[in-house]
């Protein structure tokens, strides 16, 4: 009797320390950052829409996936739409916690409006990757920022403007979204590089990032300014390409429309030379960035606190090499 | 008179029961939503969840109130989503910018979003105006009044005391909550306990015998837009500290979630029909459709359709079962 109650002791020891090794295995799960036994990726885009982001959303849900597939991570959260609203940003922080994630890449809408987000977060103890645009305390809590030098897109597009219109004359800014951090820096680094005593600027137009708003301000100012205006340079070449289409139907292909990003669209017209120039902003390299941080953090490599992905000038000569 | 037929469903007579279906059926429908995405996602129901739902629908719950007084009356408030905007950029200004202090800053942009809800109300009952044409040009006004206050910049509302409004909690119970608790117990009273409610109805109902009535029609209207101005300038505020940044391009599209809430909650846009806890039924159904489907991880891009499915299905089917009991 005594041997068996003393198998029968053991077995249960055994079975419970049995139980318990998975558990415990869990637990020290590479990645698992809240501790729920699960490797859980979140995803808030900026938005659904625009043609900017739409391959970014889908590099990334197809390089989310195969973590998932080749066991990395356990789940992702899919695809949320931040509908370019910081408060919906917000409240996806939120679904995000609840839904157990480790990790969340972020693409803000605002700098400040979608910095709560970024906040709210951390503060939950999750592992916040901000790609694309930075919100005021990214430098300070995020894991890693991956995105490029929007100053330096300014500044790419103002000298392309000098180059090809030497001497000067009327120019237009459409603007992005106001507040957002790649309108504020693409704007900064037109001033930086924009020569001021050749160059008057008729004015800085709100254009929301929207083609149909370039449109509007580029008929308005060729209206207002007939031969004086030489350029319209937008903050995104939505915007830049909607122009330059406006301006040549109105017989001016000799505006320069210039803007940020390398949409297919635009690289198609700088194709067919009816646009002079795009920036190209490579999203799908800087979102990739952000996932290769999250891939380096699980397996325990060191995370650069920024990464930054280069701007190219795509003209007529280089634009093969981006056009699908 | 239906009190004849001793016919019992669920414990109640056949009048009651119709009234009772009437009312909150849509209520049945949330509650089959809910446990058929618990079913698939049982985190969706963890209570840290569920309080994020509340938490997310307490502004759009707050817009829905004023929208349905609208509604009610037979018009409708499409200037809310730019209050919002104007009450965010009036904050900036007066306590980012100047440095007010809060409380009566919070007050002068809930006073001003009041006076454009008036100014609707007169427009719309004094001069008999389509209540759609002058909401809709209202809410271009204050958008670009917001605009130009702002001068198109966003102001940092960083703040701990400001932005505590949104993210501080009394209890477990996160503040945004307890305001929309607040607003639904303030708006049923309003609504269904006051002459002022009555006269609602009465004006949504049949315009003619109200006025035949006694009801003063300009009054009734104007006082209801006036309410939604004030709680859409109420959601401004929770709004602004919840992003911590004022700005004029806030709550574009917010009208849309507002006027779905009150019409998943029974309010008939031919006017005089409405609850108040239908609206805040309403509401929660809008909630549990943009959160439950992040946790069911329906495709983005199918979210929006399944969104309209839902509110034309959930309408479709209150509407059925309220003229078989009828």
């Amino acid at each position: 009797m005594k041997l068996k109650n003393l198998v029968a002791l053991s077995m249960t020891g055994l079975m419970v320390a049995g139980m318990a090794l998975p558990v415990a295995a869990e637990e020290a799960k590479a990645g698992d950052v809240n501790g729920d036994g699960k490797v859980v990726v979140g995803y808030i885009s900026k938005n659904l829409v625009d043609p900017f982001h739409v391959p970014i959303n889908d590099a990334a849900e197809e390089q989310l996936q195969a973590m998932v597939d080749d066991g990395i991570i356990d789940e992702f959260t899919g695809i949320l739409d931040g509908n370019t609203d910081g408060a919906k940003q917000c409240d996806l922080a939120q679904d995000c916690l609840n839904m157990g994630a480790d990790y969340v890449i972020i693409l803000p809408a605002e700098a400040v409006a979608s910095d709560p987000a970024v906040t709210a977060l951390v503060d939950a103890g999750t592992k916040v990757v901000v790609v694309n645009s930075k919100t005021d305390s990214t430098d300070d809590l995020a894991l890693t920022y991956c995105g490029s030098d929007d100053v330096y897109a300014g500044e790419l597009m103002a000298d392309y403007v000098m180059e090809k219109v030497p001497d000067g004359g009327v120019y237009v800014h459409c603007q992005g979204v106001i507040g957002n951090s790649a309108q504020i820096q693409r704007g900064e680094g037109i001033l930086n590089k924009l020569d001021a005593e050749k160059w008057e600027l008729a004015a800085d137009v709100p254009c929301d990032w929207a083609a149909d708003k370039a449109v509007n301000a580029a008929q308005d100012y060729m209206a207002q300014y007939g031969d004086d205006l030489k350029a319209i340079i937008c903050d995104n070449d939505d915007m830049s390409s909607a122009a330059q289409q406006t301006c040549n139907e109105a017989g001016r292909e000799d505006i320069v429309c210039i803007g940020v990003d390398g949409n297919q669209g635009p690289l198609a017209m700088v194709k067919a030379g009816t646009l002079g120039a795009t920036v190209l902003q490579d999203g799908v390299g800087q979102v990739t960035a952000g996932i290769d941080a999250i891939k380096a953090d699980i397996a325990g490599e060191t995370v650069e606190k920024e990464y930054v992905v280069p701007f190219v000038l795509v003209t007529s000569e280089n634009v093969d090499e981006y056009l699908q | 008179m239906a009190s004849n037929n001793k016919k019992k469903i669920l414990g109640m007579d056949q009048d009651q029961f119709n009234m009772f279906m009437g009312k909150y059926g849509i209520g049945i429908i949330l509650i089959g939503m809910v446990i058929i995405i618990a079913i698939m996602k049982p985190m969706f129901i963890k209570p840290g969840n569920l309080l994020n739902i509340f938490t997310q629908i307490s502004i759009n719950g707050l817009i829905a109130y004023g929208m349905c007084l609208a509604i009610t009356t037979g018009g409708i408030d499409l200037t809310v989503g730019a209050q919002l905007a104007l009450v965010s950029c009036i904050l900036g200004q007066l306590v980012g910018v100047k440095g007010m202090s809060l409380i009566p800053a919070c007050i002068i942009a809930v006073v001003v979003a009041g006076l454009f809800g008036f100014l609707n109300g007169v427009l719309i009952s004094k001069f008999d105006m389509f209540p759609f044409v002058v909401t809709l040009s209202m809410q271009l006004i204050v958008r670009s009044i917001a605009q130009i206050i702002s001068n198109g910049q966003a102001v940092s509302m960083a703040d701990p005391a400001f932005k505590a409004i949104y993210s501080s909690k009394f209890g477990p119970i996160p503040r945004p909550i307890v305001y929309l608790a607040i607003v639904v117990i303030i708006m049923y009273i309003v609504m269904h306990w006051t002459r002022f409610g009555r006269y609602v109805y009465a004006v949504g109902g049949n315009v003619n015998a109200a006025i035949a009535s006694g009801v003063s029609v300009f009054w009734t209207k104007t006082l209801c837009y006036t309410i939604s101005g004030v709680l859409a300038g109420l959601a401004g505020i929770i709004f602004t500290a919840k992003t911590g940044s004022a700005q004029s391009n806030i709550g574009v599209g917010y009208e849309t979630d507002a006027v779905a809430a009150c019409v998943l909650g029974g309010t008939s846009f031919a006017g005089g029909i409405s609850t108040a806890p239908g609206v805040l039924l309403g509401a929660i159904i809008i909630g549990c459709i943009y959160n439950g489907m992040n946790f069911l991880q329906v495709n983005s891009y199918y979210q929006s359709l399944a969104k309209g499915v839902v509110i034309i299905g959930a309408v479709l089917l209150d509407m059925v079962m309220n003229k078989k009991n009828r």
